[in-house]
């Protein structure tokens, strides 16, 4: 199967990313022209949501920042709408080469995986200026996943995904963070496959980064107990659906 | 504290413990709360059933005697109507966050409608 013969989204959540997104939706375009393109502006305050009307590129604006996981879940649920059988995520800041999009939707395809993570930990993938702290995060979270669901996943906070149908409604129908560990913990407990697949990832030259100083001390807290309760309701999920 | 107290005061602390996890599992309280209450519930547990470390406390304070029980029962009052409105708080949240996609995904459906019957008619306004 070629990777273009499903109907695929790709998606872009962006807040204040007015430096970067317009080189992004061009290599998209460039590089992916046979699938539809949809940037979910996450109510920026700068110039990304002019840019992008310009670019005449399909929005999903929020009024107001509702953050990074619910500007991906309105992504999702824009896909199950409009009835795509997949769906890719790339981040707004210029990290990510959608060049390498096409290799991982082939993999995608040939493996079989209902989620593929483009994974910067991974033999032959790479990050570029990482910071200590984030990096220690990255490792802990990817020892949790391990833990709890046996299998590692070295790259849990990847913003360039591709996620199959299969997942759409069950991440629709849970709140997550920022769907990183949460996310997979939780599907993966529903016995959902997910995979990773090697990117490299620039570093960040314009814009800020989500993760503030106040960040990281929140986001292990509040990932950490959104595991927990995943696990839970993965489990609650799994013994309704079975008894039904 | 009495051994009575510390019991007490443990199984106070592993309700509301479970409350709130019970109420983020629901969506119905925001984790960002969530975490603050459990943080403050493992604390204040933690305080009041190790007697040194509230002795510690009282004298490090100043105090002469530890918490009397008519303060910690007006602790726990507000600590409850603190939890309810949080609750209530987080649920119109959810609910503004819902119409909030809703509203984006509909308008983003009706641009690209438009979008397409634009440029099927060779009329459209929109550079690519």
């Amino acid at each position: 199967m070629t990777p273009n013969a499903n109907r695929i989204l790709i998606a872009i959540p962006a807040y204040n990313e007015g430096g970067t997104i317009a080189a992004i939706v061009e290599r998209v375009r460039a590089s992916l022209p046979n699938n539809d393109l949809l940037v979910v502006d996450d109510g920026s305050a700068d110039a990304t949501g002019s840019i992008l009307e310009a670019l005449g590129v399909t929005v999903a604006t929020h009024m107001c920042n509702l953050g990074y996981g619910r500007a991906i879940q309105t992504a999702i649920m824009y896909a199950l709408d409009g009835d795509y059988d997949a769906l890719i995520t790339l981040d707004a800041d210029g990290q990510h080469q959608p060049e390498q999009v096409e290799g991982l939707l082939r993999d995608f395809e040939a493996g079989g995986c209902d989620v593929l993570i483009g994974s910067r930990y991974i033999a032959g993938g790479g990050y570029r200026g990482a910071p200590f702290g984030r990096r220690i995060g990255m490792q802990l979270f990817s020892l949790i996943v391990k833990l709890v669901v046996g299998k590692r996943v070295y790259d849990t906070s990847s913003g360039m995904k591709v996620m199959r149908r299969t997942v759409f409604d069950p991440l629709t129908h849970w709140h997550f963070v920022d769907f990183h560990a949460e996310a997979i913990v939780y599907l993966m407990r529903l016995g959902y496959r997910v995979g990773e697949y090697p990117v490299t990832v620039a570093e960040r030259t314009q814009g800020r980064s989500m993760y503030t100083l106040v960040n990281y001390f929140k986001y292990p807290l509040k990932t950490s107990m959104l595991v927990l309760l995943g696990i839970i309701q993965a489990g609650m999920t799994r013994r309704r659906r079975d008894s039904s | 504290m009495t051994l009575q107290g510390i019991l007490v005061i443990n199984l106070i602390g592993l309700v509301l413990l479970l409350w709130v996890l019970n109420l983020v599992r629901h969506g119905r309280l925001y984790v960002g709360y969530g975490v603050i209450f459990v943080v403050a519930i493992l604390g204040a547990v933690v305080l009041l059933s190790v007697p040194w470390l509230l002795n510690g406390v009282t004298h490090l304070i100043g105090a002469i005697f530890p918490a009397s029980a008519l303060t910690l029962l007006a602790l726990c009052f507000i600590v409850l109507m603190l939890l309810y409105i949080l609750t209530q708080l987080t649920i119109v949240s959810n609910r503004l966050s819902k119409l909030v996609q809703e509203l984006a995904i509909e308008r983003a459906r009706l641009k690209g409608n438009a979008r397409e019957a634009g440029s099927e008619s060779g009329s459209g306004n929109y550079t690519k």
